[in-house]
């Protein structure tokens, strides 16, 4: 039997995959497919759009363009149900059809992730939920990549920390519960953040929920699935809100800045075509574009990709150069007339490889050269400066200037944004004077319908004046545990790296140049202390052994690193009866440490740069052997974001009209 | 004991055999000719029901008051329905002994326990006018024809979604049947409907005319998997096709004027033809043979035999199983028989017992196999034992043997026989129990109250018994006499911490009971939050509900209990419920937010947050679709922030009145410039695109683009932009409309700027005009904003202009720099750098 991996991602591609197809086949006949636009991305990695035509799909059409036609009897819904307002949307355009159209219709709704009762009062009072069958699919994580599981909740910034609606922590709950009764419980959950610790609670409590609700079958699986797995070493989970500045930096890897530049959207990026030149193969992406643009997958199966994804766009360059020679010295015409028959066949077999890395080179060649000409911008440059210096703990009051003169410069509102509330982040919020000035200047700079932006940035807890002394009016001081304080954790974690190391890194500042991200330190604190401690605290000696740095003692680090960053702690144990947990292990043959993973879950999303950081962190367990703990590092998030999704969610859309 | 073969009859080359399986079935009083009796599925209870149609002697008012009954096979009464609902026009079962009765209205009962609890739906699609006529079941769904020939389709009782299939002729329908969805050739049901000569065959999608002109058929049946159908013509002959209408696969003539009043299939084998008191059993090649009662019989058809019917006794039929017939046919001398022939020597303790193992020695495991099989398929507990003897003793004489089979079936005969016993009354046959599954079995003996039955089985089994430990709670709670301490306190005793109990179940049959304070004792025994709020609502435990909602972390639910109380609740205690709870208020306002504007503003105004309410206003402002009702909305959302003191609301207050004002000043000038400049003139294209709606910044800067100098100097003042700001604007102006005369002006006057000049030299320079750039490089010296030598050389070679790059670094005297600038002349600047290079070398000497 092949060893079982936990987070498995082909096997949730699978299985959601499966799950889909089988709800199509119950519709007899062609059908035209209504699509939420948000489900489009998760969609097109599961299932190639060839495959839904052999099930019976005819035309895809998006919810948000309420056009769906009247050309097939069957019309089906493919949307998540927990919103209100989408739930809306598709009772309003079942009643358009079945007013406007001569046939009657079959509408079906597939709900993503699962059917609510909300959904089910709204279809009511609509008067459609007759007409409709309903069912779900159960999709939670879709796998970007091996190694990373996203929910694809879009919504979840603006969710969780605008409109505090913790739906999206929920959802995650159910999505970790069906793989802890798959795979066995978590041994262990620790974090840090209030929705992490929520998430934590929900984990605790739906166990206890599970195992009192049906017993499904009174085979193995169900018996075991309570018990704490052998395979998994704990599960970590982050909250976004405990580490915002990460999020609002500019990424300075390669993927992390394809997303900044071009926005990747479930590994996938539109590009103009001007750029990277036509489609080249149709088939490529399943649906063709007429549009200028072109869209891309962002595939770490694509091996060159897969070595630049996670490297620091300043050697990217190099590493392209680099590849294009080899390609080009294995595939030189003046090579093969040395060669014999067979060496000959060899080389032809291996073309199409070549042909296909030739592709790929030319597409990254293009994409890094248009990124070299967003990051030389004048405006890159300046913002990057201000980014790195409020890192490095300068004062950020002299940074005020540049920020004033970019927005002089009507540089995009979401970049002004992302530097104010870095400052505000980084520093337990600013001063009050300088917040209003700039509130003054962004209104002026922007527009009035900013107002509503700056409030929600507020609410958000992204920009917000500094407790203590307001104008005139004191604020209550800010409670410890409400702000992340900065200036400890520089020293104590090492926040900062002045001798980046980007060709060779070293240490995982190397993801932003020089700033460590802090939600990744937290994660190395818990599994990887030792080497922490030692970037921390150099020991004295150099020969002296690695284990003996004292920091790397229990959760030292960790415990105190804490202690300066918003929001609850958490630590649980999930523990199974003795004689359950043997025979786990009996079953699964006994794995050592070093082959357990270990799952981490940002809630509120997760930066591309951040992934990398801990895949450098997971490399690195596996070279020495780990640190005597899992090395497979699984990423799971509510969604990808980067630092102008974040702002952007609560950026105001509409303005004055005429 | 008789000979296991005593009960067969042979039919053509097979044998089928009729069990007797009760005796003394139903009261000699009833008069069961009268009566129309339906049987579930897998041996289960039979429903009766008096058929209107008949003349029943009159027996006094008790009597003749209608029910429906429902018996075991064994005659046991499980339970009268009393009825009283309308004609019943289609009473059927469902596969999970669900019974479901179909009223001339159209309204379905479902009653999904045999405890006379139903669901009621309705048929709908017009069967209120039409009338139901019949109906026909299958294990999942049945169709009900209506007075007008249409069809409905019912295709699951969870959710009844009645679909009208396609319309047939509105000829009269002579008799119909069904092709159930499982086994028909295009998975959905198909209804076969005998009309005139021929026969129609209706699905959802189109009626079909099968062009048949034997007819009028007066009886259609389908096998019990649909392989095969059986028409009865209207000239006494009995016709069998195959599923598929490929083929017609035999003939036979029953000889009989009256038409039969029933006919069924017997299995897959064979069809049973029933009048009064005879049945013709018909095999393939239409042999055939007859068994005669003194009594009126009923067929109650299953999924491998049919079972008979009448007053005095309840027998099956079946075809033989092929291991009964290899074991115990006359003759027979088969491995497996002579195996049963040597167990019996044996315990005769004759020596002969070894010969015949010996003779039989190279097909031993087979014969161990027929025995265990016919064994399984046998209903007398005496051969049961006999077989299972047999194969004990042929399996201790093999030399390996995997005994799995035999204690499967040896389990499998233990809990047949058990609910066989006529106390139970489930005369359910080894195949039945196969399909049927030991979980569905449990669960018949658990809607019976075989409470202690079904847990044995299922602890015999292995299967869980939480289930029937719920059912045995309500049913507790339901009837029981004792005080609400003592149920609580037994059910609790009996059933906590026991996993898969559902105790929010029984607190809702508690509560359904009118045993509300029980309810609420049980409630708290469910470990399930989210459970226990649907039944907590019902019980008007609102706020309970809602802190449930919350503490389950579900959304959804926590939506489902605030949707309800806004509903109920007057607005002032819906928000005080919210208000304590920050979670309930998010969500509220969140969903407000998208649907419901005023319920927001309401909440805010109770919460007194004029903050929020103001933004609130400000989003509608943008809304409005024009300036006049905008102001008005921003004017309100200014004054709704009057008297508070907090610094961020008197600064939302300013904004807001500022943002009116410029909308009043962008407004006029639109007005102005629109009449000012005449329509032919380019810069009017710009112009009439609106300045409406744009920040200040952009005003100024559309402004200073047109020209419009004084206007923006105004806007300048009146909103004390910073001077900074406003140059910058001016310079951004300026460069995008190519304005080179101004921006030469300004280098040639202007000798102070807020902002420095290099910005100006980028700009432009990146605008692409190097003359004009050229003319800010010496400003960029010295003072505010000024930039070392070495940029001012760069400067100056961006703007293509070497030797006076040159002159710069000769000014200040850097030989490294002048150098540099060497390095990258060409011609006669490359000759003046070198007589710069020069002076500067003799200089410094």
């Amino acid at each position: 039997m092949a060893p079982i991996t936990p987070f498995n991602a082909s096997e949730i591609t699978e299985k959601a995959r499966r799950d889909l197809l089988q709800l199509l086949e119950g519709i007899r006949g062609k059908k035209n497919l209504v699509l939420q636009k948000s489900l489009a991305g998760p969609l097109n990695l599961l299932v190639k759009f060839s495959t839904l035509q052999e099930y019976g799909v005819d035309k895809p059409f998006f919810l948000e363009n309420d056009n769906v036609d009247s050309s097939q009897r069957n019309i089906v819904f493919l949307v998540r149900g927990e919103k209100a307002t989408t739930v809306s949307a598709v009772a309003d355009q079942i009643k358009r059809v079945r007013r406007d159209s001569q046939i009657e219709h079959e509408f079906s709704i597939f709900w993503v992730p699962r059917r609510t009762t909300v959904s089910d009062q709204i279809l009511e009072e609509a008067g459609v939920l007759g007409d409709a069958s309903v069912s779900e699919w159960p999709l939670f994580f879709v796998p970007l990549a091996d190694d990373v599981m996203s929910l694809e909740l879009g919504d979840a910034v603006e969710d969780l920390y605008l409109r505090k609606d913790p739906t999206s922590v929920y959802i995650a709950a159910k999505a970790l519960m069906l793989q802890q009764q798959k795979y066995g419980l978590f041994p262990r959950i620790i974090g840090k953040g209030d929705h992490g610790k929520r998430l934590a609670d929900l984990l605790i409590r739906m166990r206890t929920e599970v195992a009192a609700g049906e017993v499904p079958n009174s085979a193995g699986p169900s018996f075991l699935g309570l018990t704490p797995s052998s395979m998994i070493d704990s599960l970590i989970i982050i909250d976004r809100d405990v580490d915002f500045p990460t999020a609002l930096l500019t990424q300075l890897t390669y993927e992390g800045l394809i997303d900044e530049v071009f926005d990747i959207t479930a590994n996938q990026t539109e590009v103009d075509s001007s750029i990277v030149g036509a489609a080249a193969q149709p088939g490529q992406t399943g649906s063709a574009s007429t549009s200028m643009k072109r869209k891309i997958m962002i595939d770490r199966k694509d091996e060159l990709y897969s070595t630049l994804g996670d490297v620091n766009f300043a050697i990217v360059g190099n590493m392209l150069n680099k590849a294009a020679r080899r390609l080009q010295s294995s595939t030189e015409r003046n090579q093969l007339a040395a060669k014999t028959t067979s060496e000959l066949r060899d080389f032809v077999a291996k073309l199409p490889g070549y042909q296909a890395e030739q592709a790929s080179l030319k597409l990254h060649t293009a994409l890094a050269e248009e990124i070299i000409k967003f990051t030389h911008s004048d405006i890159f440059t300046r913002s990057l400066e201000v980014q790195q210096n409020i890192m490095c703990g300068s004062d950020p009051t002299t940074q005020h200037d540049t920020i004033t003169e970019l927005i002089n410069r009507d540089v995009p509102l979401p970049t002004i944004l992302r530097l104010l509330c870095l400052e505000s982040t980084t520093n337990a919020g600013m001063r009050p004077k300088d917040l209003e000035a700039f509130k003054r200047a962004i209104i002026q700079a922007y527009g009035p319908q900013h107002l509503l932006t700056l409030s929600s940035l507020e609410k958000m807890n992204l920009l917000h004046p500094r407790g203590g002394s307001g104008l005139g009016v004191t604020t209550p001081a800010a409670k410890p545990g409400s702000v992340t304080n900065y200036t400890p954790l520089r020293k104590s974690l090492r926040l900062w790296d002045d001798d980046v190391n980007e060709v060779a890194p070293n240490d995982i500042s190397y993801a932003f140049s020089g700033y460590a991200p802090l939600s990744v330190r937290l994660i190395q604190s818990i599994i990887q202390k030792q080497t922490l401690a030692n970037v921390v605290k150099p020991p004295s000696d150099p020969r002296a052994a690695a284990q003996a740095n004292p920091l790397a003692q229990g959760l030292r680090i960790f415990d105190d690193a804490t202690k300066y960053v918003r929001g609850a702690t958490f630590d649980m144990r999930q523990s199974g009866e003795e004689k359950a947990v043997k025979a786990r292990s009996m079953l699964n043959g006994s794995h050592n440490d070093a082959s357990k993973t270990i799952v981490v879950f940002f809630v509120g999303g997760v930066t591309r740069a951040e992934i990398a950081a801990l895949r450098f962190v997971g490399d690195k367990l596996k070279q020495v052997g780990g640190e005597g703990r899992g090395s497979r590092v699984v990423v799971c998030a509510t969604n990808v974001i980067t630092g102008g999704g974040l702002v952007g969610s609560a950026v105001e859309e509409g303005r004055f009209r005429m | 004991m008789s000979k296991p073969t005593a009960n067969w009859e042979k039919l053509g080359d097979k044998f089928y055999r009729k069990v007797q399986l009760y005796t003394a079935i139903f009261d000699q009083d009833l008069e069961l000719e009268n009566y129309n009796v339906v049987g579930a599925p897998y041996s289960g209870a039979v429903a009766i029901y008096r058929d209107e149609n008949k003349i029943t002697a009159y027996r006094g008012a008790q009597a003749s008051k209608a029910s429906i009954d429902i018996y075991s096979c064994a005659g046991q009464l499980i339970r009268r329905i009393d009825w009283s609902k309308g004609t019943i026009k289609g009473l059927g079962w469902s596969d999970d002994e669900k019974l479901l009765v179909v009223t001339e209205d159209g309204t379905v009962r479902c009653y999904y326990d045999l405890q006379g609890d139903f669901v009621p739906f309705s048929l709908g699609h017009g069967a209120e006018d039409h009338l139901v006529q019949s109906c026909k079941f299958y294990g999942s769904g049945f169709v009900a024809l209506l007075g007008n020939n249409n069809l409905i389709s019912v295709t699951s009782y969870t959710e009844p979604r009645p679909k009208l299939l396609a319309i047939p002729p509105p000829d009269p329908i002579i008799s119909w049947s069904i092709i159930p969805p499982a086994y028909s050739l295009s998975r959905s049901v198909e209804v076969i409907l005998a009309i005139d000569q021929t026969l129609w065959v209706v699905d959802a999608t189109e009626a079909e005319d099968r062009n048949f002109d034997a007819g009028p058929f007066r009886h259609i049946s389908v096998s019990p998997r649909g392989e095969f159908l059986a028409f009865y013509t209207d000239d006494g002959k009995v016709w069998v096709v195959s599923g598929d209408w490929s083929d017609k696969l035999s003939e036979y003539d029953s000889k009989v004027k009256t038409v039969p009043k029933d006919m069924q299939w017997c299995g897959s084998n064979a069809v049973a033809l029933a009048w009064e008191d005879e049945v013709h059993l018909i095999g393939p090649k239409s042999a055939a043979t007859k068994f005669y009662y003194d009594a009126w019989i009923h067929l109650i058809p299953d999924v491998d035999g049919l079972r008979l019917l009448t007053n005095d006794v309840c027998e099956y039929l079946q075809k033989v199983p092929d291991e009964s017939v290899d074991v115990f046919r006359l003759g027979s001398d088969t491995p497996a028989a002579n195996l049963l022939e040597a167990a019996s020597l044996l315990e005769q303790k004759s020596p002969k017992a070894d010969d015949l193992i010996q003779l039989i020695r190279p097909s031993l495991a087979e014969a161990v196999e027929t025995c265990i099989k016919a064994a399984a398929h046998e209903f007398s507990i005496h051969w049961q034992k006999s077989l299972l003897r047999a194969a004990s003793f042929g399996k201790s004489v093999l030399d390996l043997y995997s005994s799995d089979d035999f204690v499967e079936t040896c389990d499998t005969l233990r809990v047949l026989n058990a609910v066989r016993f006529y106390e139970i009354g489930l005369p359910i046959s080894y195949e039945q129990y196969r399909r049927l599954t030991p979980e569905k079995l449990i669960e018949r003996l658990t809607n019976r109250n075989e409470y202690l039955l079904a847990l044995r089985i299922a602890s015999y089994l292995q299967l869980p018994s939480a289930n029937i430990h719920g059912h045995w709670a309500q049913q507790k709670v339901r009837v029981s006499t004792d005080t609400e301490e003592q149920i609580c306190a037994l059910i609790v005793k009996k059933l906590h911490g026991k996993p898969g109990i559902s105790f929010e179940e029984i607190a809702r049959a508690a509560y359904d009971e009118g045993r509300v304070r029980l309810a609420t004792e049980l409630l708290n025994y469910e470990p399930r939050a989210g459970k226990q709020v649907p039944l907590l609502l019902s019980m008007k435990e609102d706020n309970i509900a809602l802190d449930k909602a919350i503490e389950s972390g579900d959304t959804d639910l926590i939506f489902h209990v605030l949707h309800h109380l806004h509903r109920k609740l007057p607005l002032a205690s819906f928000f005080r419920v919210i208000n304590t709870r920050p979670v309930a208020t998010a969500l509220v306002e969140s969903s407000a937010l998208d649907s419901d504007r005023t319920l927001l503003k309401d909440l805010y105004y109770q919460d007194d947050r004029r903050l929020d309410g103001s933004n609130l206003l400000l989003t509608e402002a943008i809304a409005q679709p024009s300036l006049p009702p905008a102001t008005d909305k921003l004017k309100l959302a200014a004054k709704y922030l009057a008297d508070t003191r907090d610094p961020t609301a008197q600064f939302h207050r300013t904004a807001l009145e500022d943002a009116a004002k410029l909308l009043r000043m962008q407004e006029q000038f639109d007005r102005d410039l629109l009449s000012s400049s005449p329509p032919t003139s380019a810069s009017n294209l710009a112009a009439s695109t609106s300045l409406v709606g744009l920040s200040l910044h952009d005003t100024i800067f559309h402004l200073l683009r047109q020209s419009h100098i004084k206007r923006a100097a105004k806007l300048h003042s009146e909103f004390k932009v910073p001077e900074k700001a406003f140059a910058w604007i001016k310079l951004r102006a300026l460069v995008s409309a190519r304005h080179w005369t101004e921006l030469e002006d300004i280098a040639a006057k202007q000798k102070k700027s807020p902002i420095g000049f290099v910005p100006y030299f980028n700009e432009i320079l990146a605008a692409g005009n190097q003359r004009v750039a050229a003319l800010f490089v010496p400003k960029c010296a010295g003072g505010y904003a000024g930039v070392a030598v070495e940029e001012r050389v760069e400067m100056w070679l961006k703007c293509g202009l070497v030797v006076q790059a040159g002159e710069e670094a000769f000014k200040a005297k850097d030989r490294a720099l002048l150098e540099g600038v060497r390095a990258k002349a060409e011609g006669g600047a490359a000759v003046e750098v070198e007589r710069l290079l020069g002076m500067l070398g003799s200089g410094k000497k």
